[in-house]
């Protein structure tokens, strides 16, 4: 049994994605599959909150890499917020982070993305 | 201010961390319990993850056709994964370093660039990775551009390696698996197909047993069949229930050399004819005795099926205490076949008076426990208590019984 759940919820033009558990395994490919749904929806400001993962691996980070690449095509923002220490290590070491923009929470992200276009 | 140096060997220090958690996680998928292709599935997510790679795909070699056929893509939404395939000759693979990342420079000297051109170009590869396990090629993994563009560094192609020879071994180990579960469904197939073979000729030879006198017609199959029913409520298991089946049908078989006219003989016996007729349960132990049935006992329960509870009976005037419970079950069927059933000598006998016959001979001819255990079963049959019916479709000349797989079919 996967220990891995998402919600997800839209609010004007931001949809705002909240993974919970570990993301370590590819039934968190649904993640991934939000994030395209969104983005075929037309939804060009997109949030994660990272608030309730308890752990990432390589597996994990595949997943994040599918959203930014989409992302990038998009010419979309991908925002990561919530995070601990150790997720955004692991983001750090892979050369990930500068793919997405890093806020302390979804508050943070929503002023930042109110002022985009 | 941090030195640069040491800053820079903190960050070597993190990628090789980075590396050995991508390989630990590369184990745990591999020796998860999960099917081959989410297997396969996570391990290329690892590889991505890993190396920052949006997409990739797995292939597996198909020798037979020389071709390695897509099985796994990631990034690639769009694409008919079932129509992708790279032909990959002997002698192409030959030219592949095993279980090292190629660039495509590296294949360019090798025809099975050129050959595969379009489908690399439009999975948009920048890596190939050919897959070997102890010297087989099993398969290969492509590989696109990094996110953002980056050069694969040579510590990721040392880590590629690593992964490939692991993932090389997965798929090997699968597909013998595979191999192997092939061989025993197949093997398991052959068995069904011998066991149909198998009973059908013990049901041919009943047949020819009870072809020899029109009054014997089925007999061997209901007693065959009565034996069951008994051996059932006794609690037997199902092996053994199968034995006393097949005992039931062969337990006649030596009658087949006794003289035809001396069987269908309608008056009364000499004492010489009878020491002939005796003579069958013998006869039906020979034969048997040479057969290695996959039941215990065959042959002892035919050679005893005219024993008697007080040592009476015949070949070896054995006691109760003497016989097994499966010749009990046997002699008492056979009796009861023989009371019920019209016979060249009388008519069958009615149900109360074969009931009070074995009462008569319970203990001397008939042992008490089997005797109390098939007469309650027919009781129970008779008042409705019971739904499957095993004995009273037989007195009525039913047309089902029991057979050696368990099923109850319609008889031939």
């Amino acid at each position: 049994m996967s220990n891995f759940s998402l919600s997800s919820r839209s609010s004007g033009d931001i949809a705002v994605m909240m993974p919970k558990g570990y993301i370590n395994d590819i039934a968190a490919e649904c993640l991934e599959q939000e994030n395209e749904q969104f983005l075929g929806h037309g939804m060009k400001k997109l949030v994660v909150n990272f608030s309730d993962v308890k752990f990432i691996n390589t597996i994990g980070l595949s997943v994040f890499l599918g959203m930014m690449q989409k992302t990038l095509e998009n010419n979309s923002i991908l925002c990561f917020t919530n995070m601990k220490k150790d997720h955004q290590a692991i983001f750090e070491i892979a050369g990930l982070i500068k793919h997405v923009k890093v806020f302390k929470d979804e508050k943070d992200a929503f002023i930042y993305l109110d002022g985009r276009p | 201010m941090e030195d640069p140096d040491m800053k820079d060997k903190k960050l070597h220090l993190k990628r090789l961390m980075f590396s050995i958690a991508s390989l630990v996680d590369l184990g745990q998928e591999a020796t998860s319990s999960k099917d081959l292709m989410s297997k396969m599935k996570a391990a290329l997510f690892v590889i991505t993850g890993t190396l920052s790679v949006p997409t990739a795909a797995l292939f597996v070699y198909q020798p037979k056709r020389h071709e390695l056929d897509l099985v796994v893509a990631k990034g690639h939404r769009d694409i008919d994964a079932e129509a992708i395939r790279l032909g990959a000759t002997a002698i192409q693979v030959k030219q592949f370093r095993m279980n090292d990342p190629h660039t495509f420079r590296d294949l360019s000297a090798n025809s099975f660039f050129e050959q595969n051109k379009t489908v690399l170009t439009n999975l948009q590869a920048r890596i190939f990775l050919p897959l070997f396990a102890k010297g087989t090629f099993v398969g290969a993994i492509t590989l696109g551009k990094k996110i953002g563009g980056a050069p694969y560094r040579q510590g990721e192609k040392d880590v590629l390696r690593v992964i490939a020879h692991q993932m090389a071994i997965t798929l090997h180990n699968a597909h013998l698996f595979l191999e192997l579960s092939k061989k025993a469904t197949e093997n398991r197939r052959l068995y069904r197909n011998m066991q149909r073979i198998y009973n059908d000729t013990i049901q041919a030879f009943a047949a020819a047993i009870d072809a020899k006198d029109g009054y014997t017609k089925d007999h061997s199959y209901r007693v065959a069949s009565y034996s069951v029913a008994i051996a059932k409520e006794l609690g037997w298991k199902k092996k053994d229930i199968e034995g006393i089946y097949v005992a039931g049908l062969l337990h006649d078989i030596g009658k087949i050399i006794i003289d035809t006219g001396l069987i269908r003989k309608g008056e009364k016996l000499t004492a010489g004819e009878i020491n002939e007729i005796r003579k069958h349960p013998e006869i039906s132990y020979d034969i048997l005795s040479k057969v290695k049935f996959p039941w215990k006992d065959i042959d002892n329960f035919v050679r005893h099926h005219h024993e008697r509870m007080d040592g009476k009976g015949y070949p070896d005037a054995l006691m109760s205490r003497e016989l097994s419970e499966g010749v009990k079950i046997l002699s008492l069927a056979d009796a009861f076949d023989a009371m019920t059933t019209d016979r060249p000598y009388r008519h069958k006998l009615g149900l109360d008076r074969t009931f009070q016959e074995f009462i008569e001979c319970c203990g001397t001819q008939f042992d008490e426990k089997i005797t109390g255990t098939f007469f309650n079963l027919l009781l129970r049959e008779l008042s409705g208590e019971v739904m499957e019916l095993q004995i009273l479709p037989l007195l009525n000349n039913g047309d089902e019984g029991y057979l050696a797989d368990g099923g109850t079919v319609a008889r031939t």
